[in-house]
């Protein structure tokens, strides 16, 4: 008789089970990648969040006409301004160790903040003014209670007396906590507490745009090439099998070659984002190719046999038809290439981009750096205020790359053609 | 009798070593529609690609003999491959319809060709190809819609008004109802009728009484060899070979 | 396609072009040890004029001088920073590529510290007692030498703890290395008269004895990142690491250094000249270059001031230990003269 019930036999107990353990293996395999996730970026953000605000200390600095020139404000040596304004504050200072204790409250920005507010602002000048400067990143760790006041004073960063002052300070509401704007306008610096990401950040999109606009064209134009109209032969294998190959070179390869040939040969600009960009294109050439062939191939070939029928030439038909159809899994590589490209270092070290690098560039023939390079480059440092930076700037780095991705899906939404 | 417009003496195609036609002659008449038949594997869509030289697009396949359009040879190293296909056109089996809208599908041939020197005469040439077509009044409101959003019928009929856009001399058709249903067939059947009057059309069919409806003269082929060419109405009555004799009565294919 | 025709055409005109287009940008490569503090007076350099905020590169001491060495033209570094003195080798090679003029800067004092966790008891240490735990081959006892056996910190001296030898140091590529092996590790292996001796008569036999650290895991190069070693030093209270002064100084919470010799590894003291484990850093200046790129003879002031490099100066706050002011006075006329180097 037929039997349709679970127990008719056919192993059926065994298999269900086994159904039911693939399954739970696949969500809990999810499940732990999701929570490793989690974990890492909130580990980051955590630590990030403590760049979002910068502390401020006020100082009393005497702005009259025997000290600055108001016909010409910039030539005042605002840094001596700002010193005897401290001591002025807390008067019972006089030891020199002390003394240079007390400036060291204040950011060595300090005085350069203190002349541009009185650019921006010379009604300022003739009287003695309350500013606002940027205080020292210990003084900004201690207000938030990174600095372990219980150990003896020689192993912490801050000193007894510098407590007492600094309390003293907060007593008199002349320290503040400001959202920290420098970090995204201001570039590399050797001061944790003023060092900015706007450096790296333009340098990177410099290098990205001279890498995009080299590669992408050729690369999609190559594959077209060897998709569509190379001749199948020996030659073609063989460019075929160098291409898969470049693929996997490791990326310094490509850095050394800058150096011999962009920098060498042609002499062009060291640290510059145009050889950046050209030695992550060339990186970045074969994984463009192979995606766009992959892209090509899997257009239903009754387009283009159409097309030819109607009496459209070989490049017509390719272009008008074929590339249109490919042209959103082109993006969907040319973006996977770009995001690497990002993420790259090696081979930037070798033509000079690995390097401190204050002014914002202005064109691409200027020396940058770019952001993964300022993320190594600030983990290597010693002040304590920098891992907060870089976990900041890695922060900063992913966000770049999820807008790459929802542009790239914008991009192929708006081009993808039903058919 | 009028002169033939596509003359083919001898030719043999191959594809590497095996060989698909054998030594083939036939004369194709203009204005009229002949069919091509026989069971699979015959040859005959592999005989119809090679009258538009798409069978160049296989690198694997070779033709011999003598294939001449208006008596030019079209296999000949002076003939450009483009300004053939101008002027024979293809329908395929399967409805394929670029991936743009209806009056794009139709337009591509005129600009691609630069048949149409203003836009406004451009659209007067659409719309006389979708009328030719059939298709005009089912279509005219959603000229701009995606050629894909039609039905079968509909698709297929559109691609015969891409291919009379250009105003070829020839239209070849492979098998262009099978992928169809019976109501569809019965419209694109009328159509290749009215059609007649202005073009030569060779169709490829499975079905013998979609050849007996629709076309004047009838090949009939078999493991690659021309077996039998003649009026459609005498082949179906009174064909001369066996090997006919048997692929009508249902014996063989 | 013309897109790539109007890129060649670009890249060729570039590639013409660039020796006309002039550096205002001065180029500084180097050793990652004298890194921090180059870019710091590059920093303020910057803001402090109108030139414009030099390039500092961090290649090393010996990749800095080959970039340094490689020829006269704008398109090589203007300065490179060493945490070692120039091989004669290296003013050979400079001067195989024109590169004669070479203004040679020392600029302070580097201390190099044995550090553990803060958890753990301070370790006290002889540089010849370094040496027996770190190096590959020891002396036997017999005039000869045999594959380092010592696997506790009290096998090779009973005071010491009762600790497992494990020590997180710099790889070869690093100028911290050479240092540590030629003041720590050379100097506790000639503690040992016939090894001082070997010294005049085979030099080569001499150096691998005393330079080469054992590889049998108790020494781990735990790469380049001074900051990972910090971290894995508190997450492990046995072990110890090999690091600049200036990480010392600026994780004094949670690391302490070892007394080597009787000396702490404290600021006064390396600069003093006391403790054993310090070297001097210099940087070297293309005399060309000064005049041809703006503003290295302003950068070379700035860097001479004794706001900069002094007792009080920035740069001590950074971890530099500075020269006696004697030695200050000295260097800031020769280093400004633009004085030539002289082997």
């Amino acid at each position: 008789m037929i039997d349709l019930t679970k127990k008719a036999g056919f192993g059926l107990a065994g298999r269900h089970r086994a159904e039911k353990r693939f399954k739970w293996v696949g969500r809990s395999a999810i499940a732990i990648s999701l929570m490793f996730l989690a974990l890492m970026v909130g580990s980051i953000t955590l630590t990030a969040s403590g760049t979002l605000r910068q502390t401020q200390i006020a100082v009393q600095v005497d702005l009259g006409a025997e000290n600055v020139d108001p016909t010409d404000p910039a030539s005042a040596s605002y840094g001596r301004l700002v010193k005897s304004g401290l001591r002025d504050m807390f008067p019972d200072v006089t030891s020199r160790r002390e003394k240079k204790a007390l400036y060291n409250l204040v950011s060595p920005e300090g005085s350069f903040e203190a002349a541009k507010l009185v650019a921006k602002d010379p009604d300022l000048l003739g009287s003695t003014q309350t500013l606002w400067l940027t205080a020292s990143d210990d003084l900004d760790l201690y207000l938030r209670g990174k600095i372990d006041i219980t150990l003896p004073q020689n192993q912490r960063q801050i000193s007894d007396k510098e407590v007492v002052w600094i309390n003293a300070l907060q007593a008199n509401n002349q320290l503040r906590r400001v959202a920290n704007w420098n970090f995204l306008t201001g570039g590399d610096s050797r001061e944790p507490e003023i060092a900015g990401i706007l450096s790296a950040l333009v340098g990177s999109l410099y290098s990205l745009a001279v890498c995009f606009a080299l590669s992408f064209p050729i690369g999609i134009g190559a594959a077209i090439y060897l998709e569509e109209f190379a001749p199948a032969n020996r030659l073609s294998d063989l460019i075929e099998v160098n291409i898969n190959n470049l693929a996997a070179v490791p990326s310094i390869v490509f850095g050394l070659l800058g150096l011999s040939i962009f920098l060498g040969y042609m002499g062009l600009p060291r640290s510059s984002p145009l050889v950046g960009g050209m030695v992550l294109a060339l990186m970045t050439l074969p994984t463009i190719i192979i995606a766009a062939r992959a892209a090509l191939r899997s257009v239903p070939p009754s387009f283009k046999e159409a097309a030819l029928a109607l009496g459209a030439s070989p490049v017509q038909a390719v272009f008008h038809h074929v590339f249109p159809v490919a042209m959103p899994g082109m993006l969907t590589g040319a973006i996977i290439g770009m995001a690497q490209a990002l993420g790259e270092t090696a081979p930037l070290l070798m033509i000079g981009m690995v390097a401190f690098i204050v002014d914002i560039p202005d064109s691409i023939l200027e020396p940058a750096t770019a952001l993964p390079v300022q993320i190594f480059l600030w983990a290597d440092s010693p002040e304590r205020a920098f891992t907060e930076k870089t976990a900041a700037a890695i922060i900063v780095l992913l966000i770049f790359l999820i807008s790459m991705n929802l542009i790239a899906i914008l991009l192929r939404r708006k081009l993808e053609t039903r058919f | 009798m009028t002169d033939p417009i596509i003359t083919a003496r001898g030719v043999d195609i191959f594809y590497d070593t095996k060989q698909a036609i054998h030594n083939i002659d036939l004369d194709i008449l203009p204005n009229k529609v002949t069919a091509f038949i026989g069971p699979s594997g015959c040859g005959k869509s592999t005989f119809l690609r090679a009258i538009n030289r798409m069978n160049d697009l296989i690198p694997s396949c070779r033709i011999s003999g003598d294939m001449k359009i208006a008596g030019q040879d079209i296999y000949a190293p002076a003939v450009d491959v483009v300004a053939l296909r101008a002027q024979v056109g293809m329908v395929f089996q399967k409805p394929n319809p670029f991936p743009k809208s209806i009056f794009e599908n139709v337009a591509y041939g005129l600009k691609i060709h630069k048949i149409t020197t203003s836009k406004t005469e451009m659209q007067d040439r659409v719309e006389w190809s979708l009328r030719s077509a059939g298709l005009w009044d089912e279509v005219a409101d959603r000229l701009d819609d995606p050629g894909n959003s039609l039905s079968g019928g509909q698709q297929q009929r559109l691609c015969i008004a891409r291919a009379i856009a250009i105003k070829p001399k020839v239209i070849l058709m492979d098998e262009p109802c099978s992928a169809l249903d019976p109501i569809a067939t019965a419209v694109v059947e009328e159509l290749i009728d009215n059609l007649r009057k202005d073009y030569t059309i060779v169709i490829v069919t499975h079905s013998m009484q979609q050849a007996a409806r629709v076309s004047q003269r009838t090949a009939f082929f078999h493991l690659g060899s021309l077996v039998e060419y003649g009026e459609t109405k005498s082949i179906f009555t009174n064909p001369t070979d066996e090997r006919t004799q048997n692929y009508i009565t249902g014996r063989i294919g | 396609m013309s897109v790539r025709t109007t890129l060649t055409a670009a890249a060729a005109l570039l590639a013409i072009a660039a020796p006309a287009i002039a550096r205002d940008q001065i180029q500084i490569v180097g050793s990652s040890t004298v890194f921090p503090f180059s870019t710091t007076v590059a920093e303020r350099f910057g803001k402090s004029t109108d030139f414009k905020t030099p390039v500092v590169e961090s290649t090393g001491s010996g990749g800095g001088l080959k970039l340094f060495c490689a020829g006269t033209g704008l398109d090589t570094p203007d300065i490179t920073n060493a945490s070692r003195r120039i091989k004669s080798s290296e003013v050979e090679l400079c001067a195989s590529n024109g590169v004669t003029e070479i203004v040679e800067a020392t600029i302070g004092f580097d201390g190099i510290v044995l550090a553990n966790s803060i958890e753990a008891d301070q370790l006290n240490v002889s540089l010849r007692e370094l040496f027996l735990a770190l190096a590959k081959d020891v002396p036997n006892g017999d005039g000869g030498t045999m594959p380092n056996p010592y696997k506790m910190w009290n096998e090779v001296n009973a005071d010491l703890p009762a600790v497992k030898i494990e020590v997180l140091g710099p790889p070869p590529t690093s100028g911290t290395r050479d240092a540590f092996a030629e003041l720590a590790m050379e100097g506790g292996c000639k503690t040992f008269d016939w090894i001082k001796a070997l010294k005049k008569e085979d030099k080569s036999a001499y150096k691998a004895l005393c330079h080469t650290l054992r590889e049998d895991g108790a020494y781990i190069e735990a790469g380049e990142n001074d900051n990972l070693i910090v971290q894995k030093l508190q997450a492990n209270p046995a072990a110890f690491g090999i690091f600049g002064y200036s990480f010392l100084e600026q994780n004094g919470d949670v690391v302490q250094g070892s007394v080597v010799n009787g000396v702490s590894a404290e600021f006064e003291e390396i600069a003093a000249g006391n403790y054993p484990i310090a070297r001097s850093l210099f940087f070297y200046v293309k005399k060309s270059h000064v005049g041809e790129v703006p503003g290295i003879a302003e950068f070379l002031s700035e860097f001479t001031n004794e706001d900069t490099w002094g007792d009080e100066g920035y740069l001590a706050d950074k971890g530099l230990i500075p020269l006696s002011a004697k030695e200050r006075e000295a260097w800031a006329a020769k280093i400004n003269g633009l004085s030539l180097l002289d082997m």
